[in-house]
């Protein structure tokens, strides 16, 4: 994946059109807007409660949106009743059929469709080989383990070849160590299969491992759609620069806004000039200024006079870096990643006075709301 | 845990041995019924002096007996499969449903199993006899579905409440129609609870007497109704016979039972 893929993706596949879902007064879905192309693996990323579950249930046809469109391959969606959509899904929760074994769960979607016997065979092994549980289809699912039977699920989801496939936090009853080891076969089996996938986690770093591309929700709404990349060099908004990765948000004043860019200043009067500006389309100019932690260098305060002073007032020794944590003159805390071989203020500890600097394109403005 | 068996010291001999006293006060006129069945005893003597089989020879010698059996037997199992299927459906509005006065409509359900028997058994003696159920084998069944509806609806809610319903909806992703989900998925994944409320449905109306008092006819008698009528005739042994015969079955069924829950433990 390019980064700057994104913007031309226009061979949209699977199209989500101003979705709305609301139950009662509570907004669950907003307005969400998003186009999928042909064999794409998108994550829809976002705290829990943002909207996730009810935009992909929208899809599947579980729960019909207040509003909206959804076009898959040049057809509406929402007149067809769920299980005629032929689209694939993997639930956060177990949903394999618990009085049928393993092979006969993933045969199931085959039997719905009437295909013989001998079809529904050959299937079967294959899609069990697909998930590495070809021993296995004799099991019954109280028999297995909570990632084989995830497994077991996304065989049984993509035996019918479906178009898209659904997956909704498939993995955040798993272990880290488990969760990662399928994470793996995950990625494996889109690039085998290369069905188009939609899939929900709450987890940045779940998203950032398997997909092309992540749309970031928030309250309802999708706050950015990029690569991983896009997200975490290029935030849109406050709310993303804050959700994916660590970042330090500083109090400043942008001033003479004009590009794109302003100039950032301070309340000790330091000043920034050319730093990237985000207005949230309100029009209210940036007055709070966001930096990764790996972005800043330290800088002995004697050494060169340029940057933003700060006084230290723990550092931790992290193996490949040291962290430092130290307090603005306004008292804002900084933190501080830099990596053992930089050179600068090193050396710096406790009490000591350091520069920080950084270039400007790293950093962001955003309006402070 | 603050109480446990093994805290409570000497404590536990006085629990014991309350238990020991309350199961043979529950069991002692099973086992004395079952005794006089095979005493020798014209007059239910206890001790029996010797013992025969004479009295279940008369039991299944006399064709009125072996109608009530099986007057029983078709009205329990009709009960059974009407209960069911309407405990069933009445579970699915209980526990998927969304609407209002759902918590009143699952207490209304409940109400035979709290109102006293014979309350029930007068209402529907009088409501039959205007529209002429009563002594019918379609009344009996209809008096005893009313019973047992809380017994089959209160094990099929509970198994369907426990059934996670993102398994059906699974199905249906899957391409099955919302009704060939719940044939195919929800039925056999709450079977355990439908099993529970047949058993339960079959023994209320096996062994219920009060309301067959006022349902049953002198041509239509269940055998709780003939062993109860026979009592007051004349206290033969035979009734001991057709007594424990009642109890056979009940704990068979519930053996069954027992076996089911278990292999599903596993
Ligand atoms: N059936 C429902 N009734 C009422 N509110 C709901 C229902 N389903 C979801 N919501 C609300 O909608 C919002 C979004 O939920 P959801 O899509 O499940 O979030 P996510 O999957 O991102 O965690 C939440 O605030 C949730 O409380
Ligand atoms: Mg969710």
């Amino acid at each position: 994946m390019s980064p700057e893929g994104t913007e031309e993706m226009t061979d949209s596949f699977l199209s989500i059109k101003n979705i709305r879902k609301t139950y009662g007064s509570v907004i669950a879905v907003e307005d969400v807007t998003l186009d999928i192309a042909k064999g794409e693996f998108l994550t829809f990323l976002g705290p829990s409660g943002s909207g996730k579950s009810t935009t992909l249930f929208a899809i599947a046809g579980f729960e019909a949106p207040t509003s909206g469109e959804v076009i898959l391959d040049g057809q509406a969606l929402l007149d067809i009743p769920s299980h005629k959509r032929n689209i694939g899904m993997v639930f956060q929760r177990y949903t394999l059929f618990p009085h049928l074994t393993v092979g006969e769960n993933v045969a199931f979607p085959l039997r719905v469709r009437r295909k013989s016997a001998s079809e529904i065979k050959s299937k079967v092994a294959e899609m069990l080989e697909l998930v590495q549980l070809q021993d296995m289809a004799d099991r019954l699912p109280s028999q297995m383990s909570g990632g084989q039977q995830q497994r077991v699920a996304l065989a049984r989801a993509l035996a019918y070849d479906p178009p898209v496939l659904l997956m909704d936090e498939p993995l955040s009853a798993l272990d880290k160590k488990l969760r990662e080891e399928i994470q793996t076969q995950i990625r494996r089996i889109h690039k085998e299969t290369g069905v188009t996938i939609l899939y929900v986690t709450h987890d940045q770093e779940e998203a950032l491992r398997l997909s092309d591309r992540i749309a970031l929700f928030n309250q309802g709404r999708i706050e950015q759609v990029g690569t991983g990349h896009d997200l975490y060099f290029n935030p849109a908004t406050r709310f993303v620069a804050g959700f994916i990765g660590n970042s330090n948000f500083l109090e400043v004043e942008a001033q003479g806004a004009r590009d794109g860019r302003a100039k950032a200043v301070f309340p000790d009067g330091t000043q920034m000039d050319g730093v990237p500006l985000h207005t949230d389309g309100a029009g209210n100019e940036g007055s709070v200024l966001m930096v990764r932690p790996e972005a800043i260098r330290l800088e002995t305060a004697a050494s060169q006079g340029a940057g933003l002073p700060i006084r230290i007032f723990d550092t931790t020794f992290l193996g490949d870096a040291i962290q430092v944590d130290g307090r603005t003159s306004w008292g804002q805390t900084v933190t501080v990643r830099a990596p053992l071989s930089a050179g600068g203020a090193q050396g710096a500890g406790p009490g000591d006075t350091v520069n920080l600097q950084w270039n400007a394109e790293e950093s962001h403005l955003f309006s402070n709301g | 845990m603050l109480l446990t068996f093994k805290t409570m010291g000497a404590l536990r001999w006085v629990l014991v041995g309350l238990s020991v006293i309350v199961a043979i006060f529950l069991l002692v006129p099973v086992i004395f019924i079952v005794a006089l069945s095979f005493g020798s005893s014209q007059w239910l003597a206890f001790p029996p002096p010797g013992w025969t089989l004479r009295w279940y020879q008369e039991l299944l010698a006399d064709p009125r007996w072996l109608a009530s059996m099986l007057t029983s037997a078709k009205i329990a199992a009709l009960t059974t499969i009407c209960a069911v299927t309407l405990g069933l459906l009445t579970s699915f509005a209980l526990v998927r449903g969304n609407f209002r006065g759902r918590e009143t409509l699952r207490a209304a359900f409940l109400t035979p199993m709290i109102l006293p028997v014979v309350v029930i058994g007068v209402a529907l003696y009088a409501f039959f006899l205007r529209i002429g159920l009563n002594g019918t084998l379609t009344g009996f069944v209809i008096a005893h579905t009313i019973l047992a509806l809380p017994f089959a609806i209160i094990p099929i809610s509970n198994a369907l409440e426990a059934f996670d319903k993102s398994i059906e909806d699974a199905a249906i992703v899957c391409g099955a129609s919302p009704w060939e989900a719940r044939l195919r998925v929800t039925l056999p994944g709450i079977r355990h609870g439908l099993f529970a409320g047949a058993i339960f449905s079959f023994l209320l109306s096996w062994d219920e007497v009060v309301v067959a008092i006022f349902m049953a006819s002198p041509t239509l008698q269940t055998l709780p109704v003939r062993i109860w009528g026979s009592l007051r005739q004349d206290l033969s042994p035979v009734i001991a016979a057709a007594s424990a015969l009642l109890v056979l079955l009940t704990i068979c069924l519930m053996i069954v039972a027992a076996l089911v829950q278990k292999g599903r433990q596993k």
